[in-house]
């Protein structure tokens, strides 16, 4: 895929930094994009001054202001997004939190530390075989 | 009112039937007594009225026989009567126990005054005419010629058939008397016996009414309670027994309550414990990160101590991560309950070996292995965590565990034996503790987790575990599972 654009949405600088450099490690070189907080994302997609189209969003779930479970109910009702595949990347293996987002149209559920040679998550294995295309 | 005023007044209203059956009974015999002795006295009266009677009539034979022959042999029975008929006469008075009769009595008597002064007159004429005198041709003529002593004794004949007439009349009339009493006496006697029996049978069914069933309710109630449902029961008589139930209401009330309190206690220390091990993982992951980054981006800047000491905290982190993730496994424990499921033991120790044990160990599963309907990841998390236990110490040249089951009443007795070093006696309480391990951590990495989360999760399903061990000489640990979850 060519015109590849990540969008992170993660709070915390050191799971960025993380992010960063396993993409780097896996040789990802799209753009990436970072939002700190559900309410930014939704900014950076929908304003139009600084708009991004990612192809794919990587979407913690415990954030300040807007956590990733609200984020996903309101990309929901944005018929121009719905084409973005959404991974979870999160620390929580909560039954709950898996069941809350299951329904709401993620393509892949991954725990905390990204690791895209972890071969034993089907998640991750289609997240990489996605980023390096 | 209470039980105890309710018992006193049904032995009391018994008391008081026997006390009036007693009275009853003693004022009835009394009547039989006066009865019984009035007839037998009555005997006397007759006969003494006979005696008398007949008395009389010789005194009037005696005295017939001398007037006519003039023989004074004659009247020895006259003297005889006159001897002996006013003792007699005075007897009788006392016998009668009318005054009808004691005045029948005293005109007899009268009668019999005037006969003798009337047949005394005649004699003695009769004795002086032996002598010479004319007086008696005048009273002869005068008197026996008109009758005048046949008159007196026929009516002291009727006086006396009418004083025996009413004798026996009287003695009839007492008679029935006494067998009425008799028939009273029998009546009473038995209605009150009956009376009573009713009364006793009638409090027996009452108090068994209301003291057993109460009590057998009480008992149930104590029983549910002890089974750890803490129900309460109604009861609203108000005595004794009632403050039993109140009791053991307020009891099974507290129970609940501190139950509850418990419970609560218990989940929120769970949640603690998980929310924080949660939280902590975060920042430590972070540090962990920087670590490696440093590693990967300057190691070759640092210089060998700073080095040395960067892999010192980067073994202290891994370490740290180690006991968050164990404390987060403890936490969650029992906080996911899936349901039971058949769970066939042999199965499922196969799939813990091959993922725990390493090839060159000798295995032994000894006996037959159950196959139940059980919470499969609980037991399978006890024997995990015991069989890679097993592995994780043994220093034996040549490795062995051992496995059996012995099946009881309600449970299996499961048991996972190594010939690694042992355990002293003295730490057997010590091991089941979170956190607490037996070597220096530095050399030997453990987080002392794996045998606390095995008595959680044992002590859940209320069973036991134990241990029996010597160092050198392998452990043994045995526990208890239930054959079907409550």
């Amino acid at each position: 895929m060519k015109h590849t654009e990540i969008l992170l949405v993660e709070d915390d600088y050191l799971d960025v930094e993380s992010v960063k450099r396993t993409l780097k490690k896996n040789n990802v070189s799209h753009k990436l994009h970072v939002a700190h907080n559900g309410v930014d994302a939704i900014e950076m997609l929908t304003k139009d001054e600084k708009r991004i189209i990612p192809n794919v969003i990587l979407l913690d779930i415990n954030m300040p202001k807007m956590n990733g479970i609200e984020f996903l109910g309101i990309i929901k009702s944005y018929y121009s997004l719905k084409n973005i595949q959404i991974f979870i990347i999160t620390t929580s293996a909560e039954e709950y939190d898996k069941m809350a987002t299951s329904n709401l149209g993620i393509s892949g559920y991954i725990l905390k530390p990204l690791d895209l040679k972890n071969k034993k998550s089907d998640d991750t294995e289609k997240l990489l075989s996605l980023l390096t295309q | 009112m209470t039980i105890r005023f309710q018992l006193f007044t049904g032995f009391i209203i018994l008391i008081l039937i026997f006390v009036i059956d007693f009275f009853v009974n003693q004022g009835l015999s009394n009547q039989v007594i006066k009865n019984t002795t009035y007839i037998s006295s009555s005997e006397s009266v007759i006969r003494n009225s006979n005696i008398l009677h007949k008395d009389m009539i010789e005194m009037q034979s005696g005295y017939r026989g001398f007037l006519l022959t003039g023989q004074i042999a004659f009247l020895q029975p006259y003297y005889e009567g006159l001897r002996t008929v006013p003792p007699l006469m005075k007897e009788q008075r006392k016998l009668l126990s009318t005054p009808q009769q004691k005045y029948i009595l005293d005109s007899i008597n009268l009668l019999h005054s005037q006969w003798v002064e009337y047949s005394n007159s005649l004699i003695k004429s009769r004795l002086d005419t032996l002598a010479g005198s004319k007086k008696y041709i005048e009273l002869f003529n005068a008197k026996f010629r008109k009758q005048v002593g046949k008159h007196l004794n026929d009516r002291i004949h009727q006086a006396f058939l009418a004083l025996d007439n009413s004798e026996y009349k009287i003695r009839r009339e007492k008679r029935a008397a006494l067998q009425n009493a008799l028939y009273k006496t029998r009546v009473l006697t038995l209605s009150l016996t009956i009376t009573s029996i009713i009364v006793a049978l009638l409090s027996s069914f009452y108090f068994i009414q209301v003291i057993t069933s109460r009590i057998s309710k009480m008992v149930r109630q104590a029983q549910t309670i002890s089974n750890g449902q803490f129900v309460v029961i109604e009861d609203k008589k108000k005595d004794e027994l009632n403050q039993l139930a109140i009791s053991l209401n307020t009891m099974s009330e507290t129970l609940q309550k501190n139950f509850n309190d418990l419970t609560k206690k218990n989940t929120e220390l769970d949640q603690f414990a998980y929310v924080v091990s949660h939280d902590l993982k975060a920042p430590m992951r972070g540090i962990a990160n920087i670590i490696s980054w440093i590693e990967e981006d300057h190691s070759h800047e640092l210089s060998t101590d700073l080095y040395k000491n960067l892999m010192l905290i980067k073994g202290r982190t891994i370490r740290l991560e180690n006991m968050i993730n164990g404390l987060l496994e403890y936490a969650r424990v029992d906080k996911v309950r899936r349901g039971a499921e058949i769970t066939n033991i042999n199965q499922l120790l196969k799939e813990i070996i091959d993922l725990h044990v390493p090839p060159g160990y000798g295995i032994n599963i000894i006996g037959e292995m159950p196959v139940f309907k059980t919470e499969k990841i609980h037991i399978q998390q006890v024997f995990s965590n015991l069989i890679s236990n097993a592995v994780k110490y043994n220093n034996n040249q040549q490795p062995k565990i051992v496995i059996t089951c012995e099946e009881k009443k309600e449970h299996y007795i499961f048991s996972v034996s190594d010939n690694g070093p042992g355990i002293e006696e003295q730490y057997f309480d010590k091991i089941f503790v979170i956190f607490q391990t037996l070597q220096e951590r530095d050399a030997f990495e453990s987080t002392g987790v794996g045998l606390a989360i095995v008595k959680k999760i044992i002590d859940d399903y209320k069973g036991t575990i134990s241990i029996k061990s010597e160092p050198d000489h392998g452990s043994t640990f045995s526990f208890t599972w239930p054959k079907s979850i409550a």
